[in-house]
């Protein structure tokens, strides 16, 4: 099977920073699998998160080597729409994901940015918020909803512009057991329908979704032996 | 609370501009009077009542009375209503200037008010569709979306300086305002990392793809919003008529 997404020998190094954050990652990920990536505060999680979605090297700049490809091409390459309509990513805080004033709002504007016609995006906003469960809150203020509420919100709205590879940085970390258990389930349906999940996470109990758990450790990506580094050291 | 007139929100976009512009080129007080009028039967139409405006413009009370002071205090000429030795304190002048100062201020927070009666996520799908780049308009948006959330921080952040034992009120103004610069930092940084994570989700939503972008909602102007509209037209003409007659 051909991965969706690939690292190959990813090196970067912010411009202001005398560590490299990754050494020669590599990293494949298949279509309908999911990878877990974990590591201690600072090593580089968020930072591989912004290579594989191509924000590095088009937003934040600094020593990038290797190369990431998406379906098979550079993500170098690809402008931030083009890579938009390929793989999505979910961040951490959904109150700096959100910005619109109703759910139907926020869904339609990635759609409403591809210049889709109307029908066209109407279609995705309800068959995203079926996916998530929200398909009653489509008139209501993201603001009014619950952390996971709006965390499934950001995702509905990432999965209007139908992405084959999903990103989670982190994006259980802000929410309670009920919100987590949600994302959980959410996670568990995309990979059945065959997308590509590469999920952030810091806590344990959130990594029996994932089919892989890799640790990001000193720059290298090496199969998580179940103990972080520090509790290791301890 | 009164029925209220559905309009378009390009209507009271329309509207604002013309009663701002009005109150910002008429001088002669009779008229500025009819423009206020005009504006408060305007919110009113459109809000249903003016007593929720009436309970903010209160606030401004006390900034109102100072505006018209220096303006009447700093205008030279006319006769004078209050003297100081040799020196003119107040002069006819200088009120009438004062006066007018205020009329323009209360026209244009009345007429601003006006778009506080449109739904935003209306409002930006009215500024689109008057073909403003989407970039402007969504910078509305999040000024509209995020003004009170900031607000709401800066008031916890004052909240957790009390809870510390700081009586803001009981303490001299200078240290007060030593304490509030403490604020703007954290409050500041807070703002950026909000902008920058916000600005990353929209890229990665396909945000700038195409210079235009679809939408999924239309607004699409009735019979009211032209009649409206033409109201307004007749009656800015009429009111730079009379100002021209009577300057």
């Amino acid at each position: 099977m051909s991965a969706l997404i690939t690292a190959k020998d990813l090196s970067f190094r912010y411009d202001k920073s005398e560590r490299r954050l990754l050494d020669r990652v590599n990293l494949a990920v298949n279509a309908g699998e999911a990878v877990a990536v974990v590591g201690l505060s600072g090593v580089g999680k968020s930072t591989l998160c912004y290579c594989l979605s191509g924000i590095i090297p088009h937003v934040y700049q600094g020593e990038l080597e290797g190369e990431v490809l998406l379906d098979g091409m550079p993500v170098k390459a690809m402008s931030l729409p083009q890579i938009a309509t390929k793989l999505g990513i979910v961040f951490q805080n959904p109150d700096h994901q959100l910005f619109s004033f109703t759910v139907e709002d926020e869904l339609a504007f990635g759609p409403e940015n591809l210049c889709l016609p109307r029908e066209e995006i109407d279609a995705r906003i309800t068959s995203a918020l079926e996916k998530v469960g929200l398909a009653h809150l489509r008139l209501a203020n993201p603001q009014q909803l619950s952390g996971g509420q709006r965390q499934l919100v950001a995702l509905a709205a990432v999965l209007c512009l139908q992405p084959s590879v999903l990103i989670f940085d982190e994006a259980m970390s802000q929410l309670d057991s009920d919100g987590k258990k949600r994302i959980k389930e959410m996670i568990l349906r995309l990979k059945a329908e065959g997308k590509a999940i590469v999920m952030i996470e810091h806590e344990p109990e959130n990594l029996e979704v994932a089919d892989r758990v890799l640790l990001l450790a000193e720059g290298k990506l090496v199969p998580f032996a179940g103990v972080l580094p520090e509790a290791t050291e301890g | 609370m009164g029925t209220r007139m559905s309009l378009d929100p390009r209507t009271k976009l329309y509207l604002v501009l013309c009663l701002s512009t009005l109150g910002v080129a008429v001088t002669d007080l009779r008229l500025l009077l009819v423009i206020l009028a005009a504006a408060a039967v305007a919110v009113k139409a459109a809000a249903g009542s003016i007593l929720n405006l009436l309970g903010k413009l209160k606030r401004f009370i006390f900034l109102f009375l100072i505006i018209v002071v220096i303006q009447s205090v700093f205008t030279r000429g006319g006769t004078a209503v209050l003297r100081l030795g040799q020196i003119n304190i107040i002069t006819d002048t200088g009120l009438v200037r004062g006066v007018q100062t205020l009329l323009r201020f209360l026209i244009v927070l009345v007429a601003a008010a006006l778009m506080a009666t449109a739904k935003p996520r209306d409002i930006i799908q009215g500024l689109i569709q008057l073909r403003i780049p989407p970039e402007l308009a969504f910078m509305v948006t999040m000024a509209i979306r995020f003004l009170p959330l900031l607000r709401d921080e800066a008031v916890d952040m004052l909240t957790a300086i009390q809870l510390r034992g700081v009586n803001l009120k009981k303490i001299p103004l200078l240290r007060r305002l030593k304490m509030y610069s403490y604020l703007l930092a954290p409050l500041l940084i807070s703002v950026l990392l909000k902008a920058r994570d916000l600005s990353l989700a929209m890229e990665m939503r396909a945000f700038r793809a195409f210079p235009r972008r679809t939408s999924l909602r239309t607004l699409y102007l009735q019979p009211a919003d032209y009649l409206v509209m033409a109201m307004a037209t007749v009656f800015a003409v009429a009111v730079a008529a009379s100002a021209i007659l009577l300057s």
